[in-house]
């Protein structure tokens, strides 16, 4: 398959972010002892949204430096591989995968089209990867082939009200600013840095789950704590935003058996 | 003391839906939400053909109607106002459809277990009624595999209606942490939960979600004669309602 337009536009951002924030707040990500969720840090033992990875083969699709890969490896993971179409990500992955000594499998790949043999994961996973940066009309497709049957998908985006309230710089406000029709893939430019990222709204990204043999277990809304603070990095939503709105949702899917 | 929504929708009924009623049974068309969105273009409605169908929170039962002229066995509307379940049997009388009424609240409904294959509501139980009780009633209600699908408000709708000065906006009046129960200045009282409760009120009630339509108004659409609380306008950007499909595990 021919590498989409926004494919190297989505690359060099991230090269990007590797340089600035990601590659220096890995060993902290890696190193940490709990698995938490999204902006706010919501430790999984109080969600309970995963399902039991012990012994369980998984790929994690748009595993940046797969800090979430080492946490299901560290959960009991059997396999893990991390899918991700930057380089300088997975530079800093490969590194701290020496040194926390966990052995992830690293491969450069979009995750609209990944070098691994159908049927062979239990788990499909993505924290922000494939699940906002590749089109889902081929990622999810890509995610059932992935999976053996009855394997799980479990994934974390944006909230589409986040995306409907987004002006054009700077976090998401209390105004709809976006229609909801027609919303699917968007064209972003920040400065010299461009890309793409995909955010059809609820009913549209179930249809495509659905078309692709899922069936819905789990839908998580995020809010912040009360205690929360504003990201050092990732410049929105804002913790007051997501007090009151939903700004991450986590989907949890199980592949059809026949 | 009356019930808040039975004296809500006692007084809707001599104000508009009692005068709508006949015009509504004799449509040959079953059409959705307040811009009469053509079922055939959404093709959410499980085949009714020889099924026994519940309708909780059925009004004037209109949709019931609709649903026995498909073919329905068996068509139950249920209700808690005497005065919309008056003009459901005037017009039933009519029409001669055979539709069976119970006034209840769909919190309780007094009828057996597993009695019927599907359960419908439109703007019904579905936004009057606690959704932590009128589901497992629904799911008591169903036979294994049976169906369930209803109609109410999107989410984001609720999130920008204005406390007093209708309509909706283009802003977010109220967080959505914590939305649930709502009870609009000299209306009764309403229901509304996030996508995320839904799915897992649905699943914890042993249903599988089928399916989710997010309702957008057609070009043509014009904010509607009564239920302006939503523009068209606002209704071809965003969704104003949306139709839950689930079915109830074997």
């Amino acid at each position: 398959m021919q590498e989409p337009e926004y494919v190297p536009l989505n690359r060099a951002s991230w090269t990007l972010a590797n340089a600035e924030y990601t590659d220096r707040a890995a060993r902290e990500e890696w190193g940490r002892e709990e698995i938490v969720w999204g902006h706010w840090h919501l430790p999984e033992r109080e969600l309970g949204v995963l399902p039991d990875v012990s012994g369980k083969d998984v790929v994690e699709l748009g595993c940046g430096t797969a800090y979430f890969g080492a946490w299901l490896k560290r959960a009991g993971a059997r396999r893990v591989v991390g899918v991700d179409l930057t380089p300088a990500q997975l530079d800093t992955a490969r590194r701290m995968d020496e040194e926390f000594g966990l052995g992830i499998e690293l491969i450069e790949a979009n995750a609209e089209d990944v070098p691994l043999p159908d049927e062979s994961f239990d788990l499909v996973f993505s924290e922000y990867g494939a699940s906002i940066w590749c089109d889902p009309a081929l990622w999810i497709k890509e995610a059932a082939r992935l999976l053996r049957p009855e394997g799980e998908l479990v994934f974390m985006r944006g909230s589409t009200l986040r995306i409907l309230c987004l002006p054009d710089e700077g976090p998401a406000t209390d105004r709809l600013l976006i229609p909801q029709k027609g919303l699917y893939r968007i064209d972003w430019q920040e400065g010299d840095m461009a890309g793409s990222d995909f955010h059809p709204p609820t009913a549209e990204m179930f249809a495509i789950l659905r078309e692709n043999g899922f069936e819905l277990l789990d839908f998580r809304e995020l809010y912040a704590p009360d205690d929360a603070v504003d990201h050092e990095y990732y410049a929105q939503p804002t913790a007051e935003w997501a007090r009151k709105w939903p700004a991450e949702e986590i989907w949890r899917l199980r592949l059809r058996s026949s | 003391m009356t019930d808040p929504n039975v004296e809500a929708w006692t007084r809707a009924n001599a104000d508009y839906t009692d005068a709508r009623a006949e015009e509504k049974w004799a449509q040959d068309e079953i059409t959705w939400g307040i811009w009469d969105v053509p079922e055939s273009r959404l093709g959410v409605l499980p085949d009714v053909a020889d099924r026994d169908v519940v309708e909780l929170g059925c009004g004037t039962a209109y949709f019931s109607a609709w649903l026995k002229k498909r073919g329905a066995r068996r068509v139950v509307g249920v209700d808690p106002t005497p005065a919309q379940l008056e003009t459901a049997r005037r017009c039933n009388e009519r029409f001669g459809l055979g539709l069976e009424f119970i006034e209840a609240f769909a919190e309780d409904v007094p009828l057996p277990d597993a009695s019927f294959d599907f359960v419908h509501s439109e703007y019904g139980a579905s936004i009057w009624a606690d959704p932590k009780r009128w589901i497992p009633e629904a799911a008591r209600l169903l036979r294994p595999g049976g169906d369930l699908v209803f109609l109410r408000n999107s989410t984001l709708a609720i999130l920008c209606s204005p406390d007093e000065d209708l309509p909706t906006t283009e802003a977010l009046q109220r967080p959505q942490f914590g939305m649930y129960r709502f009870q609009w200045p000299g209306e009764g009282v309403e229901y509304h939960l996030p996508h995320g409760e839904w799915i897992r009120l649905l699943r914890g009630n042993g249903f599988e979600i089928v399916d989710l339509i997010e309702i957008q108004a057609p070009a043509h659409a014009e904010t509607h004669e009564r239920y302006d609380y939503v523009t068209a306008e606002w209704g071809r950007k965003w969704p104003a309602e949306e139709i839950w499909s689930a079915r109830k595990g074997a």
